[in-house]
């Protein structure tokens, strides 16, 4: 039982880190209709700013935080501006994955020359200490991560919820014919949108540095569990993001300490096509667009 | 000189022209109702009234003001709304969301709210599933709720798209009333509706439009009894397009 409760406290902790980075991903989707397959790219970007910014300026990767995510959110918008926006008709979905795909290469290129191939980690002075509560052992990098991870989702929330400019992305989300009739300007919401979706990826990156190691390379295997993890919460959904990033986080750390750690992706993996056989729009994804 | 004044109005999608010369006049004050078969162009002149599509050639004239191919968001601070044919309130957000959206371009948050509770009290099912989705009513609900929602910015021209397509009778009744309240209150109405009869029994004046063209002008009492709306409602009647020009009217 302890090992098992051990098990669901990692997860938890874990997939709060991921609910941060997909919550990026799944707004830019809803917003767009664009799977921003860099977004993974982005991240370990921002592992690599904040792993330098700690080794050469000293600055703590919480710090960093605070330059990083206004940094990229200002790279997101123009990548949007450059990369995304001139994407139009009806194959503009298929178009903006590729163009993306690209993207994620080019940094995935530009970091291996910078830093080349080797595994980093960003190596903080509380990175391999730990709390001890009871019987169980709470790693302060991870408290600190997922602690941080629910204020800035706290704050995603917020934006969303309770701002005239946070309605009207919803409004795009939920329908954008609708949302240019009432004078919304969506292709204002769109870079800036995106803009979000590059900040988070910001945060995400400089907690991860922190939490696990990176190289250039990284990015391949986060893209295909952020994938999965919008996939399963409702495109467009970032209270869906949260609770599938939520789900894969404990279900693999549970599999791999009660059974395997060779069946923990899969294990994610599997309840992931039995939830799509049986809600294909994910757990809180809209069944169609309305218009 | 005439509210709303469309003059040899093409417009379409892609390489194709939906509206082949579109011509038509509205008073101020009058609801007008357009109507013909399916394909006609009523919608599509709607859209493009309310900037969702760009007129390729022709004037269109607002209150004196060319407006022909100005952005949504310009034509809704000059007092023109599109209440469109399908479903286009925010499934996820509460019906107070999506009044408070109808309000986006006042940059007033006070002014929208206060605007909003004015016509929560005009409609009472706002007032009491004001913190209920949206997508929780019923298709009759949603339509009532997409009017009410056209009226945040107090606007001087509604355009109505087949408002009561897919609703009931007693819905369709609420919908019609709506409409003549709202007209009553000294608004202009441009409607677009398939059932023809339901359509012109609310209007003062009826345009019949095919093949991407208005035919037909004239008092809609008069359009009612008149045998060729019937004909060209069906699929056109070739006597009645060859004297197009001298069968269009001003109303």
């Amino acid at each position: 039982m302890q090992t098992f409760v051990q098990a669901v406290i990692l997860g938890v902790l874990t997939g709060g880190l991921y609910a941060l980075m997909a919550s990026g991903l799944t707004l830019v989707f809803g917003i767009m209709r664009v799977i921003n397959v860099a977004q993974g790219a982005f991240v370990i970007l921002a592992a690599y700013l904040s792993y330098s910014l700690f080794g050469h300026l000293g600055l703590d990767p919480f710090l960093s935080i605070l330059l990083l995510m206004p940094a990229m959110f200002v790279a997101g918008v123009l990548t949007q501006l450059v990369f995304v926006r001139s994407l139009r008709g009806e194959h503009a979905s298929e178009m903006s994955l590729l163009v993306t795909w690209a993207l994620a290469l080019g940094i995935e290129g530009l970091l291996s020359i910078g830093y080349k191939t080797t595994v980093r980690a960003t190596n903080t002075g509380y990175a391999n200490k730990s709390w001890t509560l009871g019987s169980y052992r709470f790693s302060e990098p991870r408290v600190y991560g997922f602690a941080a991870s629910v204020v800035i989702l706290l704050g995603l929330y917020s934006l969303l919820r309770f701002t005239r400019f946070g309605r009207s992305i919803r409004a795009v989300v939920q329908n954008p014919t609708s949302a240019r009739l009432l004078g919304v300007n969506e292709r204002l919401v769109s870079a800036l949108g995106f803009g979000i979706g590059a900040a988070t990826a910001a945060a995400a990156g400089a907690l991860y540095g922190i939490v696990y190691p990176f190289n250039p390379g990284s990015h391949y295997d986060l893209i295909s569990r952020l994938l999965s993890i919008i996939v399963l919460g409702g495109l467009g959904s970032v209270g869906g993001a949260v609770l599938a990033a939520m789900l894969l986080g404990v279900t693999e750390s549970v599999v791999a300490v009660e059974y395997s750690p060779t069946w923990a992706s899969m294990s994610f993996f599997a309840i992931l096509i039995l939830v799509l056989l049986v809600r294909p729009q994910g757990f809180f994804g809209l069944r169609e667009r309305v218009l | 000189m005439s509210f709303l004044r469309l003059h040899d109005v093409c417009a379409g999608y892609g390489q194709a022209d939906i509206l082949r010369g579109v011509s038509l006049e509205l008073e101020a004050g009058t609801v007008t109702c357009v109507i013909g078969p399916n394909g006609a162009g009523k919608s599509t002149v709607l859209r493009v009234l309310s900037g969702l599509l760009k007129p390729r050639v022709g004037t269109v004239e607002f209150a004196g003001d060319p407006v022909g191919g100005l952005s949504p968001a310009v034509l809704l601070r000059k007092g023109i709304v599109h209440v469109p044919q399908e479903r286009s309130l925010f499934p996820l957000m509460t019906i107070w969301d999506n009044l408070l959206m109808g309000g986006h371009s006042l940059r007033d948050g006070a002014l929208a709210r206060r605007r909003a509770g004015e016509i929560a009290e005009r409609f009472p099912l706002i007032e009491e599933r004001r913190h209920e989705r949206a997508g929780t009513l019923s298709g009759g609900q949603q339509k009532l709720i997409e009017i009410a929602r056209a009226l945040m910015l107090d606007p001087r021209l509604i355009l109505l798209d087949e408002p009561t397509m897919g609703l009931d009778a007693k819905a369709r009744h609420a919908v019609f009333e709506t409409v003549k309240s709202l007209n009553e209150g000294g608004r202009t109405i441009l409607l677009v509706e398939q059932n023809a009869r339901l359509g012109l029994s609310v209007s003062h004046v009826g345009a019949v439009m095919d093949m991407g063209v208005v035919r037909l002008v004239d008092e809609a009492s008069k359009l009612l009894g008149d045998p060729r709306v019937a004909a060209l409602y069906l699929g056109g009647n070739p006597d009645t397009r060859a004297n197009g020009g001298a069968a269009r009217a001003q109303g």
